[in-house]
């Protein structure tokens, strides 16, 4: 049980929003005026140390760095400073349908989304007709997703996600849409991976489902960790701040 | 070891794995590209036929423009077929220049955008970055082969222009090209990433581009203009490929040789440049989108 599946050390991720973000002419031309850039800093100095088969969640406030932190594991942001390690194969479900074209049809999407995800097309004909099934989309497959439910699209792209049979998940605030019976499903899935000694990162504002779900959560406030620990401290200690910090 | 060729060592086994890897993902670049130009017809009445009808509209817009209005080299789009080495009519001149210069023009302005549009994909799956552009440049490149097969055709029935043995060379020709506007096409998607105005700038710079090569006039045109403008006017990238297409297309006689060796400079020099400055920068694309 305590083999690291993702270990980050000292992990610092800065924003220079007023160079790095969109330097249009406009700002250019701003920024020769008056040079000082104020830094962002997202993420600081964060370590990190999640083990096989382990659900870890992470909360705090809009901003906090949870996106960016998830990012850095998924390895699509590098920091500036410090190392990240991940053991294994990662399935990023940051967000869902990711890599989707919703002019194309379902059976189209799978492809797309699955080779987006680091599938081969030759695995994905394994797997297509498990995929549509565990989906429940039966027939609508060659609709345009475009005219998906929101629902149908979630447990299409969810579906797609699990098909990559990942070792590690990485979920930002994903089970926040779809409806009552595909969030059902997708926690039976991901029980079924962490009993696979699979490994599961999750952002979610839903407190209850941190709490019930995660073994151990981190608590991020303005990029640093303010506390690390059983999940179901960590989201009573943010509770607590978040009401205190209401009451005021 | 020294030093240095250790640190070349490395570089040269980095530069190795993101080629295997970019391979391994082929079927991702291919299914993106073919996605895209699925998508983009899929709601409209003609849908396939778009196919066709780009190209012609694109021909017969140039031609009524410049060989009607203009009357600019020969009108009479149905004069015979002339042996080669014999100027072209103005229709299969116009046609041989510009379709090869529109699938340049596709490929910068889908390469500018390949980063930026593709955001979300960028922010949540690790993949080599270079799959986005190289999918546009297919996107673009579909759309240029079905525009040969209207070159031939169109041609061939109007000034009974056919393919002959040079025909051949259309295959070497199209592969400098692609490499040519696979560099390119890296080189403005690295640069719009931090630059967003790249995006503006690139219909500006591809329509004078346009003027300024030998597609809607002839590079006789030049003549007598001083030699300083006619050395700037041959220095222009796009020459030797247009010379190269005109031969395949039509079989007009060009100095092979020298034309070639120019082409491939080019074209090799713009994909290399592309490339390295494109993979080098990967790592802080995502902090821009
Ligand atoms: N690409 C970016 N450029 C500049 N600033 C960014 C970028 N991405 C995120 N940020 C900033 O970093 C901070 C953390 O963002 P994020 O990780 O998305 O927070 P969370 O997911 O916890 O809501 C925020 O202040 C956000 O504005
Ligand atoms: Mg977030």
């Amino acid at each position: 049980m305590s083999t690291p599946a993702i270990v980050g050390e000292g992990i610092t991720v800065r924003f220079r929003p007023m160079v790095d973000r969109k330097p249009t002419l406009r700002r250019s031309l701003g920024r020769m005026q008056h040079r000082e850039t104020k830094e962002l800093v997202a993420l600081d100095n964060v370590d990190l140390s999640i083990k096989k088969g382990e659900a870890f969640g992470i909360v705090g406030r809009n901003g906090a760095g949870k996106s960016t932190l998830l990012k850095v594991v998924a390895k699509t942001l590098r920091p500036d400073e410090g190392t990240i390690n991940v053991f294994g194969k990662t399935s990023t479900l940051l967000q869902l349908g990711v890599g989707f074209n919703p002019h194309l049809s379902g059976r189209r999407n799978v492809y797309l989304g699955g080779l987006a995800a680091g599938l081969r097309k030759k695995e994905i004909d394994e797997r297509f007709d498990d995929i549509i099934e565990y989906a429940e989309l039966w027939d609508a497959v060659d609709r345009p997703v475009r005219t998906y439910s929101s629902g149908m699209f979630s447990r299409l792209a969810f579906s797609v996600g699990m098909a990559m049979e990942p070792n590690i998940l990485l979920l930002d605030e994903v089970l926040a849409v779809g409806d009552e019976a595909f969030r059902e499903k997708s926690m039976k899935a991901m029980r079924d991976l962490l009993d696979r000694a699979g490994t599961i990162v999750f952002v979610s504002h839903a407190l209850p489902n941190v709490a019930e779900f995660c073994d151990r959560a981190m608590w991020l406030a303005d990029g640093k960790v303010r506390s690390i620990g059983p999940s179901a401290d960590v989201v009573d200690a943010y509770k607590t701040a978040v009401h205190r910090g209401k009451n005021k | 070891m020294p030093p240095t060729s250790v640190a070349s060592g490395r570089a040269v086994r980095a530069a190795r794995n993101y080629l295997l890897d970019l391979w391994s993902r082929r079927e991702f670049a291919w299914y993106l590209a073919m996605g895209n130009l699925k998508a983009r017809n899929a709601s409209t009445t003609l849908g396939l036929f778009w196919w066709v009808l780009n190209p012609l509209l694109l021909g017969s817009v140039y031609w009524l423009v410049f060989g009607l209005i203009f009357d600019r080299g020969t009108l009479d789009v149905t004069s015979r077929a002339l042996a080669p080495g014999e100027e072209l009519p103005f229709l299969a001149y116009l046609l041989s220049g510009m379709f090869p210069f529109y699938f340049t023009q596709t490929s910068m302005t889908g390469g500018v955008n390949s980063i930026v549009s593709n955001a979300r994909l960028m922010a949540n799956l690790s993949f080599p970055r270079l799959i986005l552009p190289i999918a546009a440049l297919i996107e673009s490149a579909v759309g240029f082969l079905t525009s040969v097969g209207v070159f031939f055709v169109v041609v061939g029935l109007v000034n009974g222009i056919w393919p002959g043995p040079w025909t051949l060379w259309l295959l070497p020709t199209i592969m400098i090209h692609v490499l040519f506007n696979f560099g390119l096409s890296t080189i403005v998607a690295r640069i719009a990433v931090p630059f967003r105005d790249l995006n503006n700038l690139v219909p500006y710079f591809t329509r004078l581009w346009l003027y300024l090569s030998p597609i809607l006039y002839q590079a006789s045109f030049l003549e007598g203009k001083g030699e300083f403008v006619e050395t700037a006017f041959r220095l222009n990238p796009l020459f030797p490929i247009l010379e190269l297409y005109r031969y395949s297309f039509a079989g007009i006689e060009i100095d092979l040789g020298s034309t070639l060796l120019i082409a491939i400079a080019w074209a090799v020099g713009l994909a290399v440049i592309g490339a390295t400055s494109f993979i080098k920068y990967e790592g802080k694309m995502a902090r821009y989108l």
